[in-house]
């Protein structure tokens, strides 16, 4: 409480504001070099020979010794280790594909518009349709609508976010014939109409601890003083409503998506798998079969920056939004 | 303090959640995996235009959209083995002479061949007005240098006879001296690697011209991304007059069965790859998809390590084999697309005596009587090895568990991922594996060699399996000219390997492609490529 007393009245001043910015990207890149250490020895404890990827597993014991020594895999993995952090260090990049050769960077960015997108539209329709019912749920507190929203997030949150995929194509795709079964449609509307349903998936994974959370809070502050003495006021509900008691339980809401981020990421990658969309996940996914490290390690280093920088993110705009919650998240 | 340690819960946490997902991502790719990729080396090459399906006028034009579970990483024909590769080479590259769908050679870019009486000389002579898809001629310096550069490079389908010069005697005649017979030659000339580069790359270099290759093939790559799709479209120089009738190719990378048999169900791709047994049924019923098939170069197989301590024992290994119904385990488990194998060698591949060979069949009582003779009468507990992500292989093992129970073989399935699979067998790290064998073109001796050979490569394909007549049988059958002469000594080498039992051939899946009724001409190769000259899309 301490904490949050001096902040209200300014005490720590600009100063603990650059400190505490500065803790914040300290913890930033200690994660990425903890998960880019990591990363590099587990995919390497995994059995699998990219040489052998690349050759074919008939390969002559000579070829594969040369590859080795090619791609530098015949180097002590220490060695391999701080070649791999000089590459990070000095080009901002994991090194060259293996299987494909081209900059593992460049590989991503290609793919990383597409999965961006699907995040994005994925987090608008979670929001949207989270606040919607969240608002139903709270005004109608124990009445048959909140029972029924109430029981969604739990029955959907036992289902994997795959089979919810699969059940979307068969239904939507199959058998009406609304949305394409995969892959990324031509133009805009092409796109948005491909992006549709992997969307709806993504965002159903999202929704039920949002909801959840949303309408613990907006029943808190409806219950709130302040909302009593609006109401006396004669303010009209749907103001009250809006103004005010959305707008203060969209916080901790904000900090859940937050929260949920790498979640988000990794049932994306995921989606994308199910739906045929050549993003962030499918190169992931080849490139784990093809035990392509750059590109694995490089997927790594990205995902773990946008979790990171997003957390980032969401906490200044969480401080920006209420001042009592700087370092206490 | 308590900020600080915050911090540092946060931090751990944060970079855990990122590194858990990351590996479980890695873990669960494995099932992701076709784990029958760890057949033999699979091969292709364009096929001789003869068996079309349809006779009817065609009509040209068009996309044909495939379906395929893995994305084309190079064009380099020296230097790839495997089928996302070769498929596509194939269709870009051509050999002097290819396969049918019967798996029969015939001259393909040679108008003629001839074999000298002491299997010594080659001579082909190339077809009249043959031109590279960018309308250069083809001369036999091409051939030349094409067959010179795969020589060098060895790659993983290297030529294996002893080649003592490629000559061009003059523009359309090119003169292949070999240094010993070696029968198998002209079989492996139609292998997808034995097509036909422009000599010195066209100009270019190496690295230029597979990543925007130049070659007699009915298509030519527009755009192809190397972890995505590939878009050919159609060689308007191709020998073939008229052909292909389709005006573009497109290789749609699918990752994922389910999605792709959803996508030729919903229309939104022409055929699909590689259709798992599993889903034959419900294509073949739909009402606008269907099934096109053919008899594969593939032999389904039990393997035992002959170093283990008790396959090491024939009398185990034939054991195992009585105790083995295969005849039932291939009707429960394949749907009707395979044959009951009776011999190594699949009834696709000539010389297979699959008739003829008396192989150890289903017999209890035999069992339990040969069990009786080896050094474990009383039965033994051992580990069946599968890579995981097979259903199918999965279901074997389980039948091959129960057939050892009932003779006292206590057998525990050890199911790993494709790519711990593959380590294990090649460092012996096994007792018993359930893989296949694939021959790469249409010859008795692309399996034997494989699964032969104690001193080659894969030492009788990690059996270790050694017996000094088979051996010497194989190298006799290198040598020998197609004939009687050579069809006696195969029928013997199969005996033998009949009755010692080194693996139990189960059987001979077909090749399976799930297509859109609306697709006729397309023909199915027996090492699973297909043919699209003929192809044509009614939309």
């Amino acid at each position: 409480m301490m904490n949050s007393r001096q902040t209200l009245t300014g005490a720590q001043g600009n100063n603990g504001s650059y400190k505490w910015l500065g803790i914040a990207l300290v913890r930033a890149l200690i994660v990425i070099l903890c998960v880019m250490t990591a990363v590099f020895f587990l995919i390497r404890i995994v059995p699998g020979d990219p040489a052998k990827m690349i050759l074919g597993e008939y390969s002559t014991p000579e070829a594969l010794k040369n590859m080795h020594h090619t791609l530098g895999l015949d180097l002590p993995l220490w060695e391999q280790f701080v070649r791999f952090m000089k590459t990070l260090f000095t080009q901002g990049d994991t090194g060259n594909s293996i299987i494909m050769g081209t900059s593992a960077r460049e590989l991503i960015m290609q793919r990383a518009p597409i999965t961006l997108l699907l995040i994005l539209i994925a987090c608008v329709l979670a929001i949207i349709t989270a606040l919607l019912l969240a608002t139903v749920a709270a005004t109608h507190k124990d009445k048959l609508l909140d029972h029924l929203i109430r029981i969604f997030p739990a029955i959907t949150l036992g289902m994997p976010i795959f089979w919810v995929g699969i059940l979307l194509i068969l239904l939507f795709s199959v058998r009406l014939g609304w949305f394409p079964v995969g892959g990324v449609g031509e133009g805009f509307t092409g796109t948005l109409r491909s992006l549709a349903l992997p969307a709806i998936t993504v965002a159903f994974s999202q929704i039920p601890t949002l909801v959840r959370s949303l309408r613990a809070q907006m029943l808190e502050v409806l219950e709130s003083d302040f909302v009593v003495t609006l109401r006396a006021a004669g303010i009209p509900s749907r103001v009250i409503l809006f103004k005010h008691v959305l707008r203060n339980s969209a916080l901790p809401t904000l900090m859940l998506l937050g929260v949920n981020i790498s979640y988000l990421i990794g049932g994306t990658l995921v989606v994308e798998q199910v739906f045929g969309i050549k993003g962030i996940g499918s190169l992931l996914f080849t490139s784990i079969s093809n035990r392509d490290f750059p590109v694995i390690q490089g997927i790594a280093l990205y995902c773990a920056l946008s979790v990171v920088i997003i957390s980032l993110l969401i906490e200044i705009i969480s401080w920006w939004l209420d001042p009592r919650t700087k370092g206490k998240q | 303090m308590t900020k600080l340690k915050a911090t540092f819960r946060k931090t751990i946490g944060m970079g855990t959640l990122t590194v858990m997902f990351v590996v479980l991502l890695a873990g669960c790719s494995g099932s992701n995996n076709n784990a029958d990729t760890s057949n033999g080396a699979q091969a292709s090459a364009s096929p001789a235009a003869t068996e079309s399906t349809s006779t009817a006028e065609p009509s040209a034009g068009g996309t044909f959209t495939y379906g395929r579970p893995a994305s084309v990483t190079s064009f380099d024909l020296h230097n790839q083995i495997t089928s996302n590769n070769a498929f596509a080479i194939d269709k870009v590259f051509e050999s002097l002479v290819a396969f049918d769908s019967k798996g029969e050679i015939k001259d393909f870019l040679a108008q003629s061949h001839t074999i000298s009486e002491d299997g010594l000389t080659y001579t082909f002579v190339l077809r009249d007005g043959l031109k590279f898809s960018n309308g250069t001629p083809v001369t036999a310096e091409d051939a030349v240098f094409s067959l010179n550069r795969h020589l060098t490079v060895e790659g993983p389908l290297a030529i294996s006879a002893t080649v003592e010069s490629f000559k061009a005697q003059d523009d359309k005649t090119l003169v292949i001296k070999l240094k010993e017979p070696y029968t198998p030659f002209i079989s492996e000339l139609s292998n997808f690697s034995n097509g036909i580069i422009p000599n010195n790359f066209g100009g270019v270099s190496e690295e230029e011209f597979f990543k925007k290759p130049v070659g007699t093939g009915p298509f030519v790559v527009e755009t192809w991304d190397p972890a995505g799709d590939v878009t050919f479209t159609k060689n308007t120089n191709y020998w073939q007059e008229g052909k292909p009738y389709i005006d573009k190719l497109v290789y749609k990378l699918i990752e994922d069965d389910s999605q792709a048999i959803n996508q030729l169900k919903a229309g939104e791709v022409d055929a699909v790859e590689a259709l798992s047994l599993q889903n034959a049924g419900e294509i073949k019923d739909g009402t606008d998809t269907t099934v096109v098939t053919n008899g594969s170069w593939v032999t389904e197989q039990l393997f035992f390590n002959t170093l283990d301590e008790h396959f090491s024992d024939v009398h185990v290994r034939r054991a195992l084999a009585l105790a083995l119904d295969r005849d039932g385990l291939t009707k429960a488990l394949t749907f009707g697309y395979a044959q009951t194998a009776n011999s190594l060698l699949p009834t696709t591949i000539p010389y297979n005596a699959n008739d003829t060979l008396k192989s150890l069949n289903f017999d209890a009582a035999a069992a339990k009587e040969e069990l009786a003779k080896s050094a474990f009468p009383n039965g033994f507990s051992t580990k069946l090895l599968i890579a995981s992500g097979n259903s199918t292989r999965a279901q074997e093992a389980q039948i091959i568990q129960a057939a050892g129970q009932a003779i006292g073989i206590k057998i525990e399935i050890e199911s790993v991922e494709l790519a711990t699979f593959r380590e294990r067998f090649f460092a012996y790290d096994f007792a018993a594996m359930l893989n296949s064998g694939q021959a790469d073109s249409p010859e008795a001796n692309s399996i034997l060699a494989f699964q032969t050979d104690p001193e080659g490569f894969s030492k009788s394909y990690w059996t270790h399996y050694t017996n000094d007549n088979v051996t010497k049988l194989l190298y006799e059958g290198q040598k020998t000219p197609d004939g009687d002469a050579r069809a006696a000594i195969y029928t013997e080498l199969l005996q033998t390997l009949a009755d010692e039992v080194p693996y139990i051939p189960l059987y001979y899946p077909d090749i399976l492609i799930g297509a859109r009724s609306s697709v006729e001409g397309l023909v199915v190769l027996p090492n699973g490529s297909i043919r699209l000259e003929d192809v044509r899309v009614s939309k």
